[in-house]
């Protein structure tokens, strides 16, 4: 349902010239799937989200949503996926159902349909208090609510989440993780970004270690921890950081192991089997 | 496009607009209240006009003549023909001249430091002799009439009109001619002394002036009567005037110059503030991501977001001009029932179809200043930011929209192509009544507007398309980093940016160097110094600096590659045929725009100093140098910048642009600028800024060689007798030559248009 090939974003910086946010990205998620995306600040896992909900052009590589390529078809990527991240706000002044009713109509659900749809969203999600609510005075916890209502007002096959569970308290990340498996139970794809590493182990199905704009490494826990022989997920999430910390380094002293350690990097990926 | 997207989108924003509180301050109720506040303040001010009495102290009353006393025993003004109204508003109070022997000074001064400490308002000092000065004036009376009009030489004009020879103006009214100001008035016999900083003062010397004007009239016919002559005799001269401007437009004049520029202005704020809102406010609160993965186009974003802002622009300035236009209507009722006929004349209200027209000049600047406000804030990360922005679109505007009220200029075609000036000129023109003159230049405003609407709404989508402009992260740029940039970063030749940027620098630079010249140019030496220090310092100079620290070869900055000998060829034969044409052209131009009598007698004299030097030296001044140096630079660095991804369209024009600006005279930038459109189709066909160097100094050596040479009482050569002949001591063009040159250029062009695999290869290299 997603499929991301050889993906790459590069744009000019002012101090460092050309800047390279993501560095030929491969992975893909099913249907009925949570794939994570974990890696630190600055990994480039906004960027690669950005990429697949058209915001953001790529520079090279593919991208595919539901059949469609993101450079060629980007509206019907953008009907295809929902997208909530820590950068989507709400209206101020909009109430929860205004809010909701516009990006449902901006879907182009026709009204009728999109009533009857909204009362389910807004019973499946609790949040019949809150309709006529204006943005400004919610709680952070039924600002979310809000975000992921509009999100699938229109039903759509694929789930973006980008650190949507940022700044959040507990109960609220809570609540938010729960609506997220009950999504999956739906057949959604959904793809989860975040740097927390709990989150990862209780919902995703499969998850990618990002760093640098290159995936260090990817597949299902079980498999990962088989892979490179390390029970706590968190451990081997530090020994994969730094084995490219170091190699970067010793890349940085001399040119030829640099192939080296990247078709050492792609034998790991593509022995993982994506 | 989608349009329910764009209904959506705009329903949405305006919603939300109008439920803030402070934009519905701002657009609606601050209108409202802001022009009766003011009109209640002018009220004011008229109401203290009208009603202040002013104190006027007279020292040495009983100076005055007794025939006809100022004032009465209770100090109340005796002269009949003031009107009552004007009594009420003095109060006089009087102080006897001093018994002891105080110099005027001494009387001045205590004069000045009452007015001073505001005890009266203003001190008119009566001298002893003003009662003998005025019976002077009847004995000069009867004295002028023996004497030539000629000769007389006295201090009162009074005189001088009684006779009939020296009638000046159509009234001879004696109160006209006390205006005329004559240095030995002060030896009348009065002196006012008053503070004109203060309005009460000022009002007091109003109101004495006409007091003593009256008072004149009173006496002069007094003594006429006494002499037994008419007092019909100084009557003033009643004129049945007829205008020709409909009542109607006459009352527009006033508001036809003001309230354009008002309209305008509020409609530039009105749009600013919702488009920083929608935008750099969206970015703030995080809401803008939102939208962008939402099913809606960038377009139909923008498009939605525009809407909004011109409903916003548009409200304000139509409140603003309704409350204006509503509230000057009541002050002028007001002072019309006050009995003051001019300022109804003056501010009357403006006919409906005067304010059709404004309504209909509205609607395209709104739109014009909306894409831009909505393309300059979505530039800006914060409404803070956004709020620093203003300023700059402002000082954009603000000229333009007030460039109309400058009393010297009107609608012609100069001014219809300025953008926004262009359409107030025409609307002017349409509310003041002159129909045929709008009709003319309706299309070239119409064209100028719709231009400018469609660039800057193109702009502002081009804005909402850029990654770098909707996602700037936060502020890392600083000086030091931006500069090493620009160093690491350099390519082979300029980027358009610097390009254009070299060329406004030599702009301002020029500007400036026209006020620090000095004056006339006095003889060779300075005219040596003013050529090379204008091309060298300040043409040829910012190019070359820029060229060095900001590319990384000056041959390829300035453009200097190989030349194809077919193009080096045609380009000389180009330099020659095209001369004819060059010359026509100059001709047609100062005919159309004749050049003023100063600047003529500069030229004259320019052009003696010219001739008097070797022909060598004039060359290389006048015709090689500046060739040179403006082709480099213009043709080169900046040429080399714009053309870039496909830009020789822009090059062509920016360049020539560029070059006509720099030169001084408006005449010679016409023709600049017409010579470097054809200057930068050879630049670009040729890759190159040789040919163009070649042209360029070959049409300044025979422009200057054709005029030195009969100055300097050459023959004309029997051989070029098929191309020149002499007239009126000039050599020009024969006819036939000057249609047969136009052909052969033709031709010279058209082999530039065959390039050699080597040219192809650079010009390829350069449009990257």
């Amino acid at each position: 349902m997603v499929e991301v090939d050889q993906l790459t974003k590069s744009y000019p910086d002012l101090l460092a010239g050309q800047f390279v946010a993501l560095d030929h990205v491969s992975f893909s998620v099913q249907p009925g799937q949570i794939f994570g995306l974990l890696g630190p600040n600055g990994a480039g896992k906004t960027t690669a989200l950005r990429i697949l909900s058209t915001v953001l052009q790529p520079t090279s590589g593919i991208a595919r949503v539901n059949g469609f390529d993101v450079t060629t078809h980007p509206y019907e990527v953008r009907h295809s996926i929902g997208f909530v991240s820590s950068n989507t706000a709400i209206y101020d002044r909009m109430t929860a159902w205004e809010m909701v009713e516009y990006f449902g109509k901006l879907y182009g659900i026709p009204n009728d349909r999109l009533t009857e749809r909204m009362e389910k969203v807004f019973a499946d999600l609790q949040m019949n208090e809150i309709r006529d609510v204006a943005g400004a005075r919610m709680s952070t916890g039924m600002r979310q609510k809000v975000s992921i209502a509009r999100a699938i007002v229109h039903d759509p096959p694929v789930l973006i989440f980008d650190e949507a569970s940022l700044g959040l308290d507990v109960m609220v990340a809570r609540a938010l993780l729960d609506i997220i498996s009950g999504l999956r139970a739906n057949g959604k794809c959904i793809i989860f970004s975040t740097h927390i590493m709990r989150e990862v182990e209780r919902l995703c199905d499969r998850v990618a270690i990002l760093y640098r704009g290159r995936i260090l490494a990817s597949g299902s826990l079980p498999e990962l921890e088989d892979q490179f022989g390390e029970a706590d997920f968190e451990e081997l999430f530090f020994k994969l950081l730094n084995e490219s910390d170091r190699v970067r380094i010793e890349d940085a002293h001399s040119a030829p192991t640099l192939s080296a350690a990247i078709a050492g990097s792609s034998a790991i990926t593509a022995g993982s089997g994506i | 496009m989608n349009w329910r997207h764009i209904q959506l989108i705009y329903h949405r924003e305006m919603r939300d607009q109008l439920r803030d509180r402070r934009t519905l301050f701002t657009i609606a109720v601050l209108p409202l209240l802001l022009y009766p506040l003011i009109g209640l303040l002018m009220m004011q001010v008229a109401q203290f006009n009208r009603e202040y009495s002013v104190r006027i102290r007279i020292v040495g009353h009983e100076n005055w003549p007794e025939t006809l006393p100022l004032l009465d025993a209770q100090r109340k003004l005796v002269v009949s023909s003031t009107s009552t109204e004007l009594s009420r508003l003095i109060e006089f109070s009087t102080e006897p001249w001093p018994s002891d022997a105080n110099t005027i000074e001494e009387l001045r001064q205590q004069a000045s430091s009452a007015v001073q400490l505001d005890l009266v308002d203003a001190v008119l000092i009566v001298k002893p002799d003003f009662q003998q000065r005025m019976q002077n004036r009847l004995a000069a009376e009867q004295q002028v009439d023996s004497q030539s009009p000629s000769t007389s030489q006295s201090d009162s004009p009074l005189d001088a009109s009684i006779t009939g020879d020296k009638i000046t103006g159509d009234k001879i009214a004696v109160n006209q001619l006390k205006q005329t100001p004559a240095p030995e008035s002060a030896s009348e016999g009065l002196e006012l002394v008053a503070n004109l900083a203060r309005d009460h003062s000022q009002l007091a010397q109003r109101r004495l002036q006409r007091v003593l004007d009256a008072w004149l009239n009173s006496w002069v016919s007094s003594e006429l009567a006494s002499a037994g002559m008419s007092t019909n005799l100084i009557a003033p001269l009643m004129i049945a005037q007829t205008d020709t401007s409909p009542d109607s437009v006459r009352r527009a004049m006033l508001w036809s110059k003001v309230l354009p520029f008002v309209m305008l202005v509020w409609a530039l704020t009105g749009a600013f503030y919702p488009a920083i809102d929608l935008c750099a406010g969206e970015k703030e609160r995080g809401t803008l991501e939102t939208l962008l993965s939402s099913p809606a186009r960038r377009n139909e974003i923008v498009w939605g977001k525009l809407l909004t802002v011109a409903t916003f622009s548009i409200s304000s300035a139509l409140l603003n001009l309704f409350s204006m236009h509503a509230t000057a209507g009541l002050i002028v009722k007001q002072l019309a029932l006050a009995g003051s006929s001019q300022a109804v004349d003056a501010l009357g209200p403006l006919p409906i179809q005067a304010l059709g027209w404004l309504v209909l000049l509205l609607l395209p600047m709104a739109a014009f200043f909306s894409a831009l406000a909505l393309a300059v804030a979505a530039l800006a990360r914060s409404t803070k930011e956004g709020q620093y922005y203003l300023m700059p679109l402002l000082l954009v505007t603000l000229p333009l929209v007030s460039l109309p009220m400058i009393p010297s200029l009107s609608l012609n075609l100069g001014t219809s192509l300025v953008p926004v000036s262009g359409a107030v000129f025409l609307v002017r023109s349409l509310i003041e009544g002159r129909y045929a003159e709008a009709l003319m230049h309706l299309p070239v405003v119409v064209m100028v507007t719709v231009a400018c609407c469609l660039l800057s709404i193109r702009w502002a989508i081009r804005q909402f398309e850029s990654e770098s402009v909707m996602f700037r992260e936060s502020d890392r740029w600083s000086l030091q980093s931006w500069l090493h940039q620009l160093w690491r970063d350099r390519g082979m030749t300029a980027s358009p940016a610097e390009a254009i940027l070299c060329g406004l620098i030599i702009l301002v630079a020029m500007f400036f160097a026209q006020f620090m010249a000095g004056s006339s140019i006095a003889d060779w030496g300075s005219v040596v110094s003013m050529t090379v220090s204008v091309q060298v310092g300040l043409i040829l100079t910012p190019c070359l600096l820029m060229a060095i620290f900001l590319t990384r070869s000056i041959r390829h900055a300035l453009r200097i590659h190989h030349v194809q000998p077919s193009h080096l060829a045609a380009a000389i034969c180009l330099g020659v045929t095209l001369h004819p044409t060059y010359t026509a052209l100059g001709n047609a131009i100062r005919y159309v725009y004749s050049l003023g009598d100063q600047i003529q007698a500069a030229l004259a004299h320019f052009s003696q100093l010219i001739y008097a030097q070797p022909l060598w030296a004039v060359l290389a001044l006048l015709a090689v140098l500046p060739a040179v140096c403006e082709e480099l630079t213009f043709r080169g660095f900046v040429f080399g910048g714009l053309v870039k991804q496909g830009g020789a369209l822009r090059a062509i024009l920016i360049t020539s642009l560029f070059f006509g600006f720099t030169h001084t005279i408006l005449q010679q930038s016409i023709a600049a600028c017409i010579m470097g459109l054809m200057l930068g189709v050879i630049a670009w066909r040729t890759g190159g800024v040789i040919c163009c160097i070649c042209v360029h100094v070959i049409n300044n050596v025979l422009s200057i060689g054709l005029a030195w040479m009969p100055a300097n009482h050459y023959d004309l050569p029997p051989s070029l007798s098929w191309c020149l002949r002499v007239e009126a001591d000039a050599w020009v063009y024969q006819p036939q030559w000057q249609t047969i040159s136009v052909g052969i250029a033709l031709v010279m062009v058209a082999l530039l248009f065959l390039r050699s695999p080597a040219t192809q290869r650079v010009v390829q290299v350069e449009a990257l």
